[in-house]
Protein backbone atom coordinates (compact mmCIF):
# COMPACT_ATOMS: atom_id res chain seq x y z
CA UNK A 1 0.00 0.00 0.00
CA UNK A 2 2.96 2.23 0.83
CA UNK A 3 4.53 2.05 -2.45
CA UNK A 4 0.94 2.54 -3.96
CA UNK A 5 0.95 5.84 -2.35
CA UNK A 6 4.65 6.63 -3.07
CA UNK A 7 5.18 5.45 -6.50
CA UNK A 8 1.31 6.18 -7.55
CA UNK A 9 1.62 2.86 -9.49
CA UNK A 10 0.94 -1.03 -8.87
CA UNK A 11 3.49 -3.74 -8.90
CA UNK A 12 2.58 -6.40 -10.96
CA UNK A 13 1.90 -8.53 -7.45
CA UNK A 14 -0.36 -6.03 -6.06
CA UNK A 15 -2.56 -5.66 -9.26
CA UNK A 16 -3.18 -9.59 -9.59
CA UNK A 17 -4.14 -8.86 -5.65
CA UNK A 18 -7.02 -6.24 -6.11
CA UNK A 19 -7.84 -8.24 -10.15
CA UNK A 20 -8.61 -11.20 -8.08
CA UNK A 21 -10.18 -9.62 -4.52
CA UNK A 22 -12.42 -7.15 -7.20
CA UNK A 23 -13.00 -10.50 -9.16
CA UNK A 24 -14.29 -12.72 -5.98
CA UNK A 25 -16.52 -9.91 -4.68
CA UNK A 26 -18.12 -9.42 -8.09
CA UNK A 27 -18.88 -13.21 -8.50
CA UNK A 28 -21.11 -12.71 -5.34
CA UNK A 29 -22.58 -9.23 -5.75
CA UNK A 30 -23.09 -9.16 -9.56
CA UNK A 31 -25.90 -11.89 -9.96
CA UNK A 32 -27.28 -10.74 -6.11
CA UNK A 33 -28.14 -7.33 -7.50
CA UNK A 34 -29.12 -7.85 -10.68
CA UNK A 35 -31.63 -10.28 -8.90
CA UNK A 36 -32.45 -7.55 -6.31
CA UNK A 37 -32.52 -4.43 -8.91
CA UNK A 38 -34.46 -6.19 -11.70
CA UNK A 39 -38.19 -6.64 -10.32
CA UNK A 40 -40.22 -3.53 -9.92
CA UNK A 41 -41.56 -2.14 -6.93
CA UNK A 42 -44.72 -3.18 -8.00
CA UNK A 43 -43.66 -6.86 -8.06
CA UNK A 44 -42.25 -6.83 -5.01
CA UNK A 45 -45.40 -4.87 -3.73
CA UNK A 46 -47.23 -7.95 -5.03
CA UNK A 47 -45.06 -10.74 -3.55
CA UNK A 48 -45.33 -9.42 0.13
CA UNK A 49 -49.08 -9.32 -0.46
CA UNK A 50 -49.27 -12.99 -1.55
CA UNK A 51 -50.31 -15.18 1.02
CA UNK A 52 -48.44 -17.68 -0.44
CA UNK A 53 -44.92 -16.60 -0.35
CA UNK A 54 -45.17 -15.14 3.40
CA UNK A 55 -46.37 -18.83 4.36
CA UNK A 56 -43.30 -20.03 2.49
CA UNK A 57 -40.71 -17.32 3.99
CA UNK A 58 -42.72 -17.95 7.03
CA UNK A 59 -42.23 -21.91 7.18
CA UNK A 60 -38.47 -20.90 5.86
CA UNK A 61 -37.11 -19.21 8.97
CA UNK A 62 -39.45 -21.33 11.49
CA UNK A 63 -37.64 -24.79 10.02
CA UNK A 64 -34.92 -22.82 10.18
CA UNK A 65 -34.91 -21.67 13.95
CA UNK A 66 -36.21 -24.71 14.91
CA UNK A 67 -32.78 -26.87 13.25
CA UNK A 68 -30.88 -24.23 15.02
CA UNK A 69 -32.53 -24.88 17.98
CA UNK A 70 -31.89 -28.24 18.33
CA UNK A 71 -28.51 -27.93 17.42
CA UNK A 72 -28.28 -25.73 19.90
CA UNK A 73 -29.70 -28.08 22.48
CA UNK A 74 -27.79 -31.39 20.86
CA UNK A 75 -24.49 -29.84 19.20
CA UNK A 76 -23.02 -27.86 22.14
CA UNK A 77 -22.39 -31.02 24.71
CA UNK A 78 -20.74 -32.50 21.55
CA UNK A 79 -18.71 -29.47 20.44
CA UNK A 80 -17.89 -28.74 24.21
CA UNK A 81 -16.51 -33.01 23.59
CA UNK A 82 -14.70 -32.37 21.10
CA UNK A 83 -13.00 -29.00 22.37
CA UNK A 84 -12.05 -30.49 25.52
CA UNK A 85 -11.59 -34.15 25.16
CA UNK A 86 -9.45 -36.39 23.73
CA UNK A 87 -10.56 -39.80 22.80
CA UNK A 88 -10.48 -42.74 20.74
CA UNK A 89 -12.50 -42.13 17.51
CA UNK A 90 -12.05 -38.20 17.39
CA UNK A 91 -10.94 -37.76 13.75
CA UNK A 92 -13.73 -39.63 13.22
CA UNK A 93 -16.12 -38.53 15.07
CA UNK A 94 -15.06 -34.84 12.99
CA UNK A 95 -15.28 -36.36 10.02
CA UNK A 96 -18.53 -37.67 10.38
CA UNK A 97 -19.74 -34.43 11.38
CA UNK A 98 -18.32 -32.89 8.65
CA UNK A 99 -20.31 -35.14 6.11
CA UNK A 100 -22.95 -33.62 5.61
CA UNK A 101 -21.53 -30.29 3.96
CA UNK A 102 -19.54 -32.73 1.51
CA UNK A 103 -22.46 -34.85 0.34
CA UNK A 104 -24.61 -34.16 -2.73
CA UNK A 105 -27.76 -32.79 -0.94
CA UNK A 106 -30.05 -34.99 -2.97
CA UNK A 107 -28.44 -37.73 -1.36
CA UNK A 108 -29.11 -36.24 2.40
CA UNK A 109 -32.47 -36.01 1.52
CA UNK A 110 -32.69 -39.72 -0.07
CA UNK A 111 -30.68 -40.89 2.93
CA UNK A 112 -33.22 -39.60 5.00
CA UNK A 113 -35.97 -40.84 3.19
CA UNK A 114 -34.75 -44.47 3.30
CA UNK A 115 -34.02 -44.33 7.46
CA UNK A 116 -38.35 -42.98 7.46
CA UNK A 117 -39.16 -45.60 5.47
CA UNK A 118 -41.54 -48.41 7.21
CA UNK A 119 -38.91 -50.98 6.38
CA UNK A 120 -36.49 -49.64 8.59
CA UNK A 121 -36.77 -49.98 12.74
CA UNK A 122 -36.52 -45.96 13.08
CA UNK A 123 -39.76 -45.62 9.89
CA UNK A 124 -40.86 -48.21 11.82
CA UNK A 125 -40.90 -47.01 14.92
CA UNK A 126 -41.83 -42.98 13.75
CA UNK A 127 -44.81 -44.41 11.91
CA UNK A 128 -46.51 -45.97 15.07
CA UNK A 129 -45.02 -43.20 16.99
CA UNK A 130 -47.27 -40.72 14.71
CA UNK A 131 -44.33 -38.97 13.59
CA UNK A 132 -44.43 -38.19 9.59
CA UNK A 133 -41.35 -37.33 7.53
CA UNK A 134 -42.10 -37.44 4.19
CA UNK A 135 -44.12 -34.34 3.65
CA UNK A 136 -44.52 -32.44 6.83
CA UNK A 137 -42.38 -29.71 8.66
CA UNK A 138 -40.74 -32.57 11.10
CA UNK A 139 -39.29 -34.09 7.55
CA UNK A 140 -38.03 -30.15 7.00
CA UNK A 141 -36.54 -29.76 10.46
CA UNK A 142 -34.99 -32.89 10.29
CA UNK A 143 -33.13 -32.45 7.21
CA UNK A 144 -32.27 -28.51 7.92
CA UNK A 145 -30.94 -29.69 11.16
CA UNK A 146 -28.17 -32.42 8.97
CA UNK A 147 -27.12 -29.86 6.76
CA UNK A 148 -26.80 -26.99 9.44
CA UNK A 149 -25.35 -29.33 12.38
CA UNK A 150 -21.67 -29.28 10.75
CA UNK A 151 -21.71 -24.88 10.69
CA UNK A 152 -23.00 -25.40 14.35
CA UNK A 153 -20.77 -28.05 15.83
CA UNK A 154 -17.75 -26.63 14.36
CA UNK A 155 -18.78 -22.92 15.24
CA UNK A 156 -18.79 -23.58 19.03
CA UNK A 157 -16.10 -25.93 18.94
CA UNK A 158 -13.77 -23.47 18.27
CA UNK A 159 -15.72 -21.13 19.96
CA UNK A 160 -14.92 -23.48 23.28
CA UNK A 161 -11.38 -23.92 22.21
CA UNK A 162 -10.67 -20.70 22.68
CA UNK A 163 -11.69 -20.74 26.46
CA UNK A 164 -8.61 -21.27 28.46
CA UNK A 165 -9.43 -24.92 30.09
CA UNK A 166 -7.24 -23.73 33.08
CA UNK A 167 -10.16 -21.02 34.00
CA UNK A 168 -12.37 -24.12 34.23
CA UNK A 169 -10.11 -25.80 36.27
CA UNK A 170 -9.95 -22.70 38.94
CA UNK A 171 -13.62 -22.95 39.26
CA UNK A 172 -13.79 -26.15 39.92
CA UNK A 173 -10.73 -25.54 42.74
CA UNK A 174 -13.05 -22.51 43.85
CA UNK A 175 -15.69 -25.35 44.33
CA UNK A 176 -18.12 -25.10 41.43
CA UNK A 177 -19.17 -28.29 40.27
CA UNK A 178 -18.71 -29.07 36.45
CA UNK A 179 -22.19 -27.55 35.20
CA UNK A 180 -21.75 -24.63 37.69
CA UNK A 181 -17.89 -23.66 36.11
CA UNK A 182 -19.75 -24.14 32.55
CA UNK A 183 -22.46 -21.76 33.23
CA UNK A 184 -20.45 -19.12 34.91
CA UNK A 185 -16.82 -19.30 33.03
CA UNK A 186 -17.53 -21.02 29.90
CA UNK A 187 -20.80 -19.84 28.72
CA UNK A 188 -20.08 -16.13 29.05
CA UNK A 189 -16.61 -16.30 27.53
CA UNK A 190 -17.97 -18.62 24.78
CA UNK A 191 -21.85 -17.44 24.04
CA UNK A 192 -20.81 -15.53 21.18
CA UNK A 193 -19.45 -18.08 19.36
CA UNK A 194 -22.70 -20.27 20.30
CA UNK A 195 -24.88 -17.20 18.56
CA UNK A 196 -22.56 -17.54 15.81
CA UNK A 197 -23.25 -20.85 15.34
CA UNK A 198 -27.02 -20.54 15.36
CA UNK A 199 -26.73 -17.94 12.90
CA UNK A 200 -24.30 -20.04 10.84
CA UNK A 201 -26.99 -22.89 11.10
CA UNK A 202 -30.21 -20.64 10.29
CA UNK A 203 -28.05 -19.30 7.21
CA UNK A 204 -27.48 -23.16 5.81
CA UNK A 205 -30.39 -24.21 6.77
CA UNK A 206 -32.74 -21.23 4.47
CA UNK A 207 -30.71 -21.87 1.92
CA UNK A 208 -31.09 -25.73 1.76
CA UNK A 209 -33.20 -26.51 -1.18
CA UNK A 210 -32.15 -29.77 -2.91
CA UNK A 211 -32.53 -32.18 0.37
CA UNK A 212 -35.97 -30.71 1.22
CA UNK A 213 -37.51 -31.26 -2.14
CA UNK A 214 -36.98 -34.48 -2.06
CA UNK A 215 -38.14 -35.28 1.74
CA UNK A 216 -40.83 -32.58 1.50
CA UNK A 217 -41.85 -30.63 -1.57
CA UNK A 218 -45.26 -29.68 0.40
CA UNK A 219 -45.58 -27.62 2.81
CA UNK A 220 -43.43 -25.40 0.75
CA UNK A 221 -40.99 -23.45 2.35
CA UNK A 222 -39.43 -20.26 0.40
CA UNK A 223 -36.05 -21.90 -1.62
CA UNK A 224 -39.20 -24.52 -3.28
CA UNK A 225 -41.41 -21.86 -3.97
CA UNK A 226 -38.77 -20.02 -5.80
CA UNK A 227 -37.81 -22.88 -7.52
CA UNK A 228 -41.55 -24.13 -8.29
CA UNK A 229 -42.69 -20.72 -9.32
CA UNK A 230 -39.25 -20.30 -11.56
CA UNK A 231 -39.92 -23.75 -13.61
CA UNK A 232 -43.91 -22.78 -14.09
CA UNK A 233 -43.84 -19.28 -14.69
CA UNK A 234 -40.31 -18.26 -15.21
CA UNK A 235 -37.76 -15.68 -13.95
CA UNK A 236 -39.75 -12.89 -13.75
CA UNK A 237 -42.17 -14.40 -10.89
CA UNK A 238 -39.55 -16.71 -8.66
CA UNK A 239 -37.34 -13.56 -8.40
CA UNK A 240 -39.49 -11.28 -6.45
CA UNK A 241 -39.89 -14.19 -4.23
CA UNK A 242 -36.11 -14.22 -3.64
CA UNK A 243 -35.39 -10.78 -3.68
CA UNK A 244 -37.72 -10.51 -0.01
CA UNK A 245 -36.18 -13.83 1.12
CA UNK A 246 -33.05 -12.56 0.74
CA UNK A 247 -33.89 -8.93 2.53
CA UNK A 248 -35.80 -10.41 5.43
CA UNK A 249 -32.84 -13.05 6.04
CA UNK A 250 -30.45 -10.22 5.77
CA UNK A 251 -32.22 -8.46 8.44
CA UNK A 252 -32.24 -10.96 10.76
CA UNK A 253 -28.84 -11.91 10.76
CA UNK A 254 -27.89 -8.20 11.08
CA UNK A 255 -30.21 -7.99 14.23
CA UNK A 256 -28.50 -11.03 15.74
CA UNK A 257 -24.74 -10.27 14.98
CA UNK A 258 -25.65 -6.54 16.61
CA UNK A 259 -27.05 -8.60 19.72
CA UNK A 260 -23.62 -10.82 20.06
CA UNK A 261 -21.06 -7.27 19.10
CA UNK A 262 -19.36 -7.26 21.71
CA UNK A 263 -19.70 -4.14 23.45
CA UNK A 264 -16.36 -2.00 23.69
CA UNK A 265 -12.87 -3.65 24.42
CA UNK A 266 -12.83 -7.49 25.21
CA UNK A 267 -11.05 -9.40 27.68
CA UNK B 1 -1.51 -33.39 55.34
CA UNK B 2 -1.18 -34.48 52.08
CA UNK B 3 0.04 -37.60 51.55
CA UNK B 4 0.67 -38.78 47.55
CA UNK B 5 1.42 -42.94 47.70
CA UNK B 6 2.69 -44.30 44.19
CA UNK B 7 0.13 -41.64 41.87
CA UNK B 8 0.83 -42.64 38.34
CA UNK B 9 -0.66 -40.14 35.50
CA UNK B 10 -0.71 -41.61 31.87
CA UNK B 11 -1.50 -38.37 29.54
CA UNK B 12 -0.31 -40.92 26.22
CA UNK B 13 2.85 -38.79 25.72
CA UNK B 14 3.56 -37.72 28.99
CA UNK B 15 3.69 -40.09 32.37
CA UNK B 16 4.18 -39.21 36.20
CA UNK B 17 4.96 -42.58 37.74
CA UNK B 18 5.37 -43.85 41.33
CA UNK B 19 5.26 -40.32 42.99
CA UNK B 20 5.82 -40.61 46.82
CA UNK B 21 5.49 -37.51 48.82
CA UNK B 22 4.23 -36.51 52.12
CA UNK B 23 3.76 -32.63 52.58
CA UNK B 24 2.97 -31.72 56.54
CA UNK B 25 0.25 -29.41 57.82
CA UNK B 26 1.04 -25.80 57.35
CA UNK B 27 4.58 -26.69 55.22
CA UNK B 28 6.32 -24.44 52.49
CA UNK B 29 6.98 -27.49 50.44
CA UNK B 30 8.89 -26.62 46.65
CA UNK B 31 8.58 -28.94 43.51
CA UNK B 32 11.60 -28.03 41.46
CA UNK B 33 12.87 -29.30 38.14
CA UNK B 34 13.51 -28.67 34.80
CA UNK B 35 10.61 -27.35 31.93
CA UNK B 36 8.67 -30.67 30.78
CA UNK B 37 9.54 -32.17 34.00
CA UNK B 38 6.13 -32.85 35.06
CA UNK B 39 5.44 -30.43 37.35
CA UNK B 40 2.21 -28.98 36.74
CA UNK B 41 0.79 -32.21 35.70
CA UNK B 42 1.70 -33.26 38.72
CA UNK B 43 -0.48 -30.01 40.69
CA UNK B 44 -3.35 -30.71 38.83
CA UNK B 45 -3.44 -34.25 39.67
CA UNK B 46 -4.09 -33.13 43.34
CA UNK B 47 -6.15 -30.69 42.40
CA UNK B 48 -8.31 -33.32 41.17
CA UNK B 49 -7.99 -31.72 36.92
CA UNK B 50 -6.76 -34.98 35.97
CA UNK B 51 -7.49 -38.25 36.21
CA UNK B 52 -5.27 -40.58 38.39
CA UNK B 53 -4.31 -43.96 36.55
CA UNK B 54 -2.60 -45.58 39.88
CA UNK B 55 -1.74 -45.05 43.49
CA UNK B 56 -3.53 -42.91 45.93
CA UNK B 57 -4.11 -38.57 47.45
CA UNK B 58 -4.73 -38.67 50.58
CA UNK B 59 -5.65 -35.52 52.72
CA UNK B 60 -5.78 -35.71 56.55
CA UNK B 61 -5.82 -39.27 56.26
CA UNK B 62 -9.12 -39.75 53.86
CA UNK B 63 -8.40 -40.75 50.41
CA UNK B 64 -9.18 -37.75 48.33
CA UNK B 65 -8.30 -39.81 44.97
CA UNK B 66 -11.74 -39.77 43.62
CA UNK B 67 -13.55 -37.26 44.81
CA UNK B 68 -13.94 -34.00 42.32
CA UNK B 69 -11.82 -31.06 42.40
CA UNK B 70 -14.37 -28.87 43.91
CA UNK B 71 -15.17 -31.29 47.26
CA UNK B 72 -11.11 -31.22 47.84
CA UNK B 73 -10.87 -27.95 49.79
CA UNK B 74 -7.43 -27.65 47.27
CA UNK B 75 -7.17 -23.98 45.48
CA UNK B 76 -4.53 -23.60 42.51
CA UNK B 77 -3.18 -20.71 41.00
CA UNK B 78 -1.52 -20.73 37.99
CA UNK B 79 1.68 -19.01 36.50
CA UNK B 80 -0.66 -16.80 33.80
CA UNK B 81 -2.97 -16.48 36.58
CA UNK B 82 -5.80 -17.71 35.00
CA UNK B 83 -8.37 -14.98 35.90
CA UNK B 84 -11.68 -14.59 34.46
CA UNK B 85 -11.58 -12.27 32.04
CA UNK B 86 -15.39 -11.09 31.95
CA UNK B 87 -15.41 -10.07 35.81
CA UNK B 88 -14.45 -7.52 37.78
CA UNK B 89 -11.52 -7.74 40.62
CA UNK B 90 -14.16 -8.15 43.34
CA UNK B 91 -16.02 -10.39 41.33
CA UNK B 92 -13.27 -12.47 40.91
CA UNK B 93 -12.60 -12.91 44.22
CA UNK B 94 -16.19 -13.76 45.67
CA UNK B 95 -16.56 -16.72 42.44
CA UNK B 96 -16.24 -19.37 45.00
CA UNK B 97 -17.80 -18.12 48.27
CA UNK B 98 -21.07 -19.40 47.07
CA UNK B 99 -20.38 -22.89 47.46
CA UNK B 100 -18.93 -21.85 50.95
CA UNK B 101 -21.16 -21.93 54.01
CA UNK B 102 -19.71 -18.98 54.87
CA UNK B 103 -22.46 -16.42 57.13
CA UNK B 104 -22.80 -13.07 54.77
CA UNK B 105 -21.82 -10.65 57.68
CA UNK B 106 -18.78 -13.02 57.89
CA UNK B 107 -17.97 -13.56 54.40
CA UNK B 108 -18.28 -9.65 54.02
CA UNK B 109 -15.88 -8.80 56.23
CA UNK B 110 -13.74 -11.83 55.45
CA UNK B 111 -13.64 -10.28 51.91
CA UNK B 112 -12.91 -6.69 52.81
CA UNK B 113 -10.17 -8.29 55.51
CA UNK B 114 -8.22 -9.92 52.56
CA UNK B 115 -8.62 -6.94 49.96
CA UNK B 116 -6.94 -4.75 51.96
CA UNK B 117 -4.37 -7.67 53.16
CA UNK B 118 -3.72 -7.91 49.50
CA UNK B 119 -3.88 -4.45 48.57
CA UNK B 120 -6.44 -4.27 46.09
CA UNK B 121 -9.20 -2.31 47.70
CA UNK B 122 -8.71 0.42 44.87
CA UNK B 123 -9.10 -1.86 41.95
CA UNK B 124 -12.20 -4.11 43.23
CA UNK B 125 -14.10 -2.54 40.80
CA UNK B 126 -11.52 -3.00 38.17
CA UNK B 127 -11.98 -5.45 35.37
CA UNK B 128 -8.75 -7.97 35.42
CA UNK B 129 -7.87 -6.83 31.90
CA UNK B 130 -6.57 -3.85 33.26
CA UNK B 131 -4.13 -4.62 35.76
CA UNK B 132 -0.67 -5.20 35.67
CA UNK B 133 0.91 -8.59 36.63
CA UNK B 134 1.94 -7.88 39.90
CA UNK B 135 -2.32 -6.92 40.78
CA UNK B 136 -3.54 -9.96 38.48
CA UNK B 137 -1.71 -12.14 40.82
CA UNK B 138 -2.94 -10.74 43.93
CA UNK B 139 -5.75 -10.90 42.61
CA UNK B 140 -5.29 -14.67 41.67
CA UNK B 141 -4.23 -15.48 45.34
CA UNK B 142 -7.19 -13.49 47.19
CA UNK B 143 -9.44 -15.28 45.15
CA UNK B 144 -7.78 -18.90 46.09
CA UNK B 145 -7.41 -17.60 49.72
CA UNK B 146 -11.30 -16.43 49.59
CA UNK B 147 -13.19 -19.84 49.98
CA UNK B 148 -10.03 -20.96 52.67
CA UNK B 149 -8.37 -23.73 51.11
CA UNK B 150 -6.40 -26.35 53.23
CA UNK B 151 -4.10 -26.12 50.45
CA UNK B 152 -2.56 -24.14 47.71
CA UNK B 153 -1.09 -25.26 44.97
CA UNK B 154 0.98 -22.39 43.63
CA UNK B 155 2.06 -23.56 39.44
CA UNK B 156 5.44 -21.19 39.31
CA UNK B 157 3.46 -18.03 40.40
CA UNK B 158 6.63 -16.04 40.11
CA UNK B 159 7.69 -16.69 36.82
CA UNK B 160 5.65 -14.51 34.51
CA UNK B 161 6.55 -11.42 36.70
CA UNK B 162 8.77 -8.13 36.00
CA UNK B 163 10.92 -8.13 38.21
CA UNK B 164 9.98 -5.10 40.25
CA UNK B 165 6.75 -7.17 41.39
CA UNK B 166 9.04 -10.50 41.99
CA UNK B 167 9.92 -9.41 45.37
CA UNK B 168 6.78 -8.39 46.57
CA UNK B 169 4.81 -11.09 45.51
CA UNK B 170 7.63 -13.45 47.34
CA UNK B 171 7.06 -11.38 50.26
CA UNK B 172 3.32 -11.82 50.02
CA UNK B 173 3.19 -15.42 49.69
CA UNK B 174 5.24 -15.80 52.99
CA UNK B 175 3.12 -13.76 54.80
CA UNK B 176 0.14 -15.86 53.60
CA UNK B 177 2.11 -19.00 54.76
CA UNK B 178 2.54 -17.50 58.15
CA UNK B 179 -0.60 -15.34 59.21
CA UNK B 180 -3.08 -18.35 57.56
CA UNK B 181 -0.57 -21.54 58.49
CA UNK B 182 -1.48 -22.54 55.13
CA UNK B 183 -0.21 -26.04 53.75
CA UNK B 184 1.65 -24.67 49.88
CA UNK B 185 2.75 -26.63 47.33
CA UNK B 186 5.03 -24.62 44.80
CA UNK B 187 6.06 -25.51 41.61
CA UNK B 188 9.16 -23.25 40.90
CA UNK B 189 12.41 -23.76 38.34
CA UNK B 190 14.08 -20.56 40.15
CA UNK B 191 16.50 -21.82 42.81
CA UNK B 192 16.16 -18.36 44.92
CA UNK B 193 12.29 -18.91 45.46
CA UNK B 194 13.28 -22.26 46.85
CA UNK B 195 15.99 -21.30 49.14
CA UNK B 196 13.74 -18.31 50.36
CA UNK B 197 9.93 -19.55 50.76
CA UNK B 198 10.62 -23.65 50.65
CA UNK B 199 11.26 -25.89 54.07
CA UNK B 200 11.15 -28.95 51.95
CA UNK B 201 11.28 -29.63 48.20
CA UNK B 202 11.60 -32.78 45.95
CA UNK B 203 12.92 -32.36 42.79
CA UNK B 204 10.92 -34.04 39.60
CA UNK B 205 12.42 -35.08 36.03
CA UNK B 206 10.72 -36.24 33.37
CA UNK B 207 7.22 -37.77 35.37
CA UNK B 208 9.71 -39.24 38.22
CA UNK B 209 10.63 -37.82 42.10
CA UNK B 210 14.74 -37.95 41.47
CA UNK B 211 14.55 -36.47 45.56
CA UNK B 212 12.76 -35.28 48.42
CA UNK B 213 14.40 -33.98 51.48
CA UNK B 214 14.62 -30.75 53.46
CA UNK B 215 16.06 -27.68 50.99
CA UNK B 216 19.53 -27.92 52.93
CA UNK B 217 19.43 -31.75 52.37
CA UNK B 218 18.65 -31.75 49.18
CA UNK B 219 21.48 -28.98 47.84
CA UNK B 220 23.70 -30.49 50.41
CA UNK B 221 23.41 -34.19 49.46
CA UNK B 222 21.90 -34.55 45.76
CA UNK B 223 20.91 -38.08 45.78
CA UNK B 224 21.15 -38.72 41.44
CA UNK B 225 23.81 -37.57 39.19
CA UNK B 226 20.75 -35.79 37.75
CA UNK B 227 20.10 -33.57 40.93
CA UNK B 228 23.66 -33.18 41.37
CA UNK B 229 24.12 -31.31 37.91
CA UNK B 230 20.48 -29.81 37.95
CA UNK B 231 21.38 -28.02 41.21
CA UNK B 232 25.01 -27.23 40.41
CA UNK B 233 24.32 -25.96 36.73
CA UNK B 234 22.55 -22.99 37.48
CA UNK B 235 23.87 -20.79 40.38
CA UNK B 236 21.32 -19.03 43.00
CA UNK B 237 20.41 -15.56 41.84
CA UNK B 238 20.03 -14.22 45.51
CA UNK B 239 23.03 -13.73 47.96
CA UNK B 240 22.53 -16.97 49.58
CA UNK B 241 20.43 -17.35 52.61
CA UNK B 242 20.40 -20.10 55.72
CA UNK B 243 19.51 -22.57 54.10
CA UNK B 244 22.47 -21.95 51.21
CA UNK B 245 24.75 -25.11 50.89
CA UNK B 246 28.11 -24.55 51.79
Amino acid sequence: MALFVKTGSLSPARALMWACSLAVVAIIVVPLAQMVVQPSWQDLRDCLRDRQVLGAIGLSLEAAAMAAAISLVCGTPFAYLLARKEFAGKKLAESIIDLPIMIPHPVIGIAILAVASPDHWLGKFMLEAGIEIMGSLTGIVAVLTFVGLPFYVNTVKNGFEAVDQRLENVARSLGASFGSAFVRVTLPLAWRSMLAGVIMCMARALSEFGAVVIVAYHPMIASVLIYERFTAYGLKYSQPVAVVLILISLLLFVMMRMVGKPRGKGP
Amino acid sequence: MIRIENLEVDLGSFSLRRIDLDIGRGEFFILLGPTGAGKTVLLEAVAGLLPVTGGRILADGQDITALPPEKRGIGIVYQDYALFPHLSVMENIRFGLRYTRMEKQKEASWVEGLVQRLGLDKLVHRQVSRLSGGEKQRTAVARALAVKPAVMLLDEPLSALDPNFRQDIRNLLKQIHTEFGMTILMVTHDFSEVLELGSRMAVLNNGLIEQSGTVDRVFSRPATEFVARFLGNAAPTETPGPHMPR
